[in-house]
């Protein structure tokens, strides 16, 4: 499991590596640069104010001198310096990366816990109303355009019911603390996790169900049947474990998108996550922490790629069985 | 069979929008903010500059579906022949194909295509390029996978040993054989590029030149509080036309591939 | 006799005491305001970063020697009294007394200069406004005489808080100003005081304790919240969360609903200082709209009355010129244009338009300008113009313009009060040059205009200055240079308790030094 483990996390590097040198050039091939940007939100600039500005940017510097120092400065995981916000990237995105933490990681324990659930009660059900209504419902949301969601749901919770807030990550000035805090970061949490988990949610359903009929059909289910074991044993310690392994790996493979999601959640809800970060910076064209947001975000998925390649040797038998 | 209806109601749309609405759907027709099925000739009533909705969906059709039918289209021309060369070939090419097919899994998709279309700069052809880049992975994996399995079939081994080059044999026996799960996931992409050009639209990345859904919602969204139909039309008919490549999906799924079918049947 | 008439004014003094009284007993101190900023700034170091959300949340820590009315008369700022001499080359500021920076220090006559010194280096405008400076000296600790080379009329203009604000001497002398680590916790003389930012989420500022002002200001707190959806910023306001939305952060379809909700209040003053004028840059140097006939097409083609009606709302004026009306020497006389597709089809034909197309650079600043550019192609597509919308971005449209690189193209600036500092940058020839989005983008030039505006700027006397700019603005309207469109207006939404919010020309920016809230 160890060498597996190491084997990934190597080859994980090699693939955040490529990520780098590819977005670092896709990044300036955009029109525009972040000197000019800043003059033009001054609402006055000459040229020495924008040659000030590349200089302080080290965009006076040539191309692969940039990428060399980027690289260089990577590897000892210095993300380098914001020139636009007069700070260190790592800073700005530690003080993201929780927020978008929290929102990802709820989302997706939502949208994981709810299909499986629905998917697996469809699957039982399958052709009949309560099938047709589950996998109904989680094409509605699954066809419903995110950020329109979010919309209705800022206005129906929040704004007609006042019972969620709209915004914000948590109650600014409150002064909470500890288990208040907590309770109230809750409360600024689910419009948006809610949001974006029941997005998910739909692709887990239709895998979990379509999953389930495939496993239920094959043959130890069919003896384990002649055993004369239960039909809730059955589904559950036969049909339902066997069932997840392509979930899982689907898990896995949605983690890009879950990312990729919580931009527009996170613009629509004013949570503030890397997503959004990300969004401003490439507006802004801040080459260092759009660069630094990609790099995080992608080892965010390589990591959650990693956990689950662990999880399903740990759900799947048989590989358990072949090492 | 819903489906087909819808999609079947969409296409009819597209063609039909310059029949009914011949003058364009930019032009300001009446009152701005006039609600629905206050006049006749405005059911769907207008927008914030006084454009008539009903016109915007109807030309919008035919940009939403080429959207998505184009950007599919170049996403398969992309992942069926990766897919088919990694699981074909498997060992060091697999491995490179893989580990490049990774990347693009690994960089969050969404801020990929926001970049892409940031560099472009928006349009129809730049949004069509950039949902296809971000779309491919799933394909290849799918492609790698079937061709990884059919390369031991005995017919296949039988037109190598024949000494048939390996292009003929992946064209003849091997790629018609991994048509359906294609076609199934290609009728499902359809619909995910359709959402992601709406999303984009949301952000302001639409292409300003053509009145697509997603340009519409993206609109209409900031009136969503007085005017409440400029984006709700729009967003339905997404919905429905999402809802309806799903469905047939679905239906290509249940016909091509019996053992996946629904329920007892 | 004499008894009464003492009683008689001690009574009348003692109601006019009570008139004077009664509103300053009911300003009651303490509270917190919340409000709107957007977007979030990069900064709130004002003298080296200038754009509009950092001057509007640092408007608050950092002061100028001057704050103007709404007629853009001189205020006392930093500096208590000032006067000029008789041939307009010499200026002499005496500064208040008890001014102290954040940190305790005081504030004197070496501030002053040495901001200056930085300003020069890192303000590209505060450097074109101080362009006739030749000297800047200190008699003594609150006296400060600038001495000019050359008359220069709105000199006594340019000391507004983003234009010429104080930097402590102290902090920044002898520090590489850029990477200065005090720039990421401002230190100024306002009347609040840099708390903390969470970046993302809000910047917080606190009351100034030692203000030099006695009694102010009244807020205990400022809160300025990041929201970066449009439509959330209007939710925000309406469930109470925040109090107060500063011009131009929701978008103008909300403006109706939110301004006529139970206990808000707008206003449309506090931009007189900028006199924000929204104009297309038409280039001048090729295609169509390098001809003049072509280019006085597309003003009669242009329907300004529905861009204000619908697009912003009823909001704004539309532009009789190069001068908004808020700038002086402004003469509503020379309005020249109206909407008129018979005569701008004629002049198409006069110009010899043969169906080119012609690209059109919306500006990327939210909806309601995407909306605008849309009306704009339905006007001129209405006349026969072929026109293409280029979407972009804001780095983009900054580096589409300041490179050239469109026919027609929107954008909005600000003329802070003078012909001399706002317009004639954008119309003289000498302002031509690539890299800026901010001067004659269009590439016009006209040997009798540049004449006028150089005289204009250093003629003395009023009546002088308006003969030239009268003339200079005949000129414009007959060139066209560029297509005016409307005077725009930002209104500032707020719930009615808070009080005095805007009071100057340049409103929310000037700091919530008098601001209040009623309980």
């Amino acid at each position: 499991m160890l060498g597996f483990i190491a084997g990934r996390v190597g080859k994980g590097i090699v693939v955040l590596l490529a990520i780098v040198v590819l977005n670092f050039f896709l990044i300036r091939l955009a029109p525009g640069d972040p000197a000019l940007v800043m003059a033009g939100e001054a609402g006055a600039g000459d040229e020495v104010f924008v040659a000030q500005l590349r200089e302080k940017f080290g965009l006076d510097q040539p191309l692969p001198n940039q990428l060399a120092l980027y690289v260089r400065n990577i590897a000892v995981l210095d993300l380098g310096y914001s020139v636009r916000q007069q700070m260190p990237v790592a800073t700005l995105i530690a003080d993201r990366l929780p927020a978008t933490l929290l929102l990802t990681g709820s989302a997706f324990l939502i949208s994981l816990a709810l299909g499986v659930t629905l998917g697996a009660l469809a699957a039982r059900r399958a052709g009949r109303p309560a099938d047709t209504a589950i996998t109904g419902l989680a094409l509605l949301f699954y066809a419903t355009p995110l950020f329109w969601v979010s919309l209705m749901a800022i206005i129906v919770f929040s704004v007609r019911l006042e019972w969620l807030p709209s915004f914000g990550f948590e109650t600014v000035g409150a002064g909470h603390a500890g288990l208040a805090r907590a309770a109230d970061i809750a409360h600024h949490l689910i419009l948006p996790a809610m949001t974006l988990g029941l997005f998910f949610m739909a692709v887990y359903v239709r895998m979990t169900r379509a999953s389930m009929l495939e496993v239920a059909g094959q043959d130890f289910v069919k003896t384990a049947r002649a055993k004369g074991l239960g039909d809730r044993v059955i589904q559950r310690r036969h049909v339902l474990r066997n069932a997840l392994l392509p979930v899982v790996t689907l898990a896995g493979l949605q983690a890009g998108t879950l990312v990729g999601g919580a931009i527009l959640t996170e613009t629509v809800f004013a949570w503030p996550g890397i997503g959004r970060l990300m969004y401003e910076a490439l507006l802004q064209r801040d080459y260092n922490l759009l660069l630094g947001v990609f790099v995080v975000s992608s080892a965010m998925v390589l990591v959650f790629n990693l956990v689950t390649d662990v999880l399903y040797r740990v759900v799947d038998p048989r590989i358990e069985a072949a090492r | 069979m819903i489906g087909l209806v819808i999609l079947l109601a969409v296409v009819a749309a597209a063609i039909l929008a310059p029949i009914l609405y011949p003058t364009s759907p930019w032009r300001m027709v009446q009152r701005p903010f006039m609600p629905p099925f206050t006049l006749d000739r405005f059911p769907l009533g207008t927008d914030a500059l006084g454009r008539d909705i009903a016109a915007g969906l109807m030309h919008g059709a035919g940009v939403s579906l080429l959207v998505g039918l184009v950007s599919t289209l170049a996403a398969l021309v992309i992942g069926v022949p990766l897919g088919a060369l990694a699981g074909y070939f498997g060992g060091r090419v697999d491995d490179a194909l893989m580990r490049f097919t990774e990347l693009f899994q690994t960089v969050p998709s969404f801020a990929l295509a926001i970049v892409l279309v940031a560099i472009l700069q928006p349009s129809l052809s730049s949004l069509i390029l950039a949902i296809a880049l971000v779309s491919w992975p799933p394909v290849t994996r799918l492609v790698r996978g079937e061709v990884l399995s059919l390369r031991s079939r005995e017919y296949v081994q039988a037109a190598v040993v024949t000494g048939q080059t390996t292009f003929t044999i992946l064209r003849r026996e091997i790629l018609p054989n991994t048509l359906s799960p294609i076609v199934v996931l290609a009728s499902l992409m359809v619909a995910t590029a359709i959402l992601l050009e709406s999303s984009l639209s949301f952000l302001g990345l639409g292409d300003p030149n053509r009145m697509s859904w997603g340009f519409m919602v993206g609109a209409g969204r900031t009136a969503i509080r007085q005017a409440w139909w400029i984006s709700t039309f729009p967003g339905v008919v997404i919905l429905l036309t999402v809802l309806a490549l799903n469905l047939i999906g679905e239906g290509l799924n249940d016909a091509l591939n019996p053992r996946l079918s629904r329920g007892d049947r | 006799m004499l008894k009464r008439t003492l009683i008689g004014s001690v009574f009348s003094l003692g109601l006019i005491g009570a008139a004077l009284v009664q509103p300053v007993l009911a300003q009651t101190p303490g509270g917190v305001a919340n409000a709107v900023i957007q977007p979030e700034p990069p900064g709130l170091m004002m003298g080296m970063i200038q754009n509009g959300p950092t001057q509007m949340v640092a408007g608050n820590i950092y002061e100028g020697l001057l704050r103007y009315d709404e007629k853009l008369s001189p205020l006392p700022g930093l500096a208590e009294s000032w006067e000029m001499s008789p041939d307009g080359k010499t200026y002499t500021f005496k500064l208040v007394g008890n001014a102290s920076w954040h940190d305790g220090k005081p504030f004197t006559a070496a501030d002053v200069l040495f901001s200056v010194d930085f300003l020069k280096q890192v303000h590209a405008r505060a450097r074109g406004n101080l362009a006739k400076v030749a000297s800047v000296t200190a008699p003594d600790p609150r006296t400060v005489v600038f001495t000019l080379s050359e008359p220069f009329g709105p000199f006594l203009g340019i000391f507004e808080v983003g234009s010429l604000p104080m930097v402590p001497k102290h902090v920044y002398e002898g520090t590489d100003y850029k990477t200065n680590p005090a720039n990421n916790t401002p230190i100024g003389t306002g009347p609040f005081m840099f708390k903390e930012w969470k970046k993302g989420s809000f910047i917080r500022l606190v009351k100034n304790p030692n203000y030099h002002v006695a009694g102010k200001p009244h807020l205990d707190e400022i809160y300025w919240h990041v929201i970066p959806d449009a439509a959330a910023r209007a939710v925000a306001f309406e469930t109470g969360k925040v109090d107060i939305l500063p011009g131009g952060s929701v978008e103008n379809f909300d403006v109706p609903r939110l301004s006529k909700a139970k206990g808000a209040c707008m206003t449309t003053k506090g931009w007189e200082f900028f006199g924000p004028l929204s104009w297309l840059w038409l280039n001048n140097r090729q295609g169509p709209t390098a001809n003049k006939a072509f280019r006085q097409a597309v003003m009669y083609a242009l329907d300004r009355d529905f861009a204000k009606d619908v697009v912003w709302n009823g909001l704004g004026k539309v532009a009789a010129g190069p001068s908004s009306s808020s700038t002086r020497y402004y003469n509503p006389k020379l309005a020249k244009y109206s909407h008129d597709p018979a005569k701008a089809k004629a002049l198409l034909k006069e110009a010899g338009y043969k169906g080119e197309t012609v690209r059109l650079l919306p500006l990327p600043y939210g909806e309601t300008w995407q909306r605008w550019a849309e009306a704009v192609k339905q006007n001129l597509e209405d006349v026969g113009i072929k026109v293409e919308l280029v979407a972009t971005d804001v780095p983009g449209w900054n580096q589409k313009t300041s490179e050239w690189d469109y026919d027609i193209a929107f954008t909005y600036l600000y003329q802070y009060g003078d012909p001399a500092l706002g317009v004639a940058r954008n119309y003289v020839s000498s302002q031509i040059a690539k890299g800026s989005p901010f001067n004659n983008v269009e590439g016009y030039a006209n040997p009798a205009v540049d004449k006028d505006f150089a005289e204009g700027a250093v003629a003395v006397g009023d009546a002088k200055r308006q003969e030239i700019y009268d003339r200079v603005q005949k000129t414009l309207i007959d060139d066209v240079p560029i297509a005016w469109l409307l005077e725009l207006e930002f209104p500032t939404i707020t719930r009615c308790k808070v009080k005095n919010l805007v009071t100057t020309a340049i409103g929310v920016n000037d700091g919530f030094r008098d601001a209040w809230i009623e309980r």
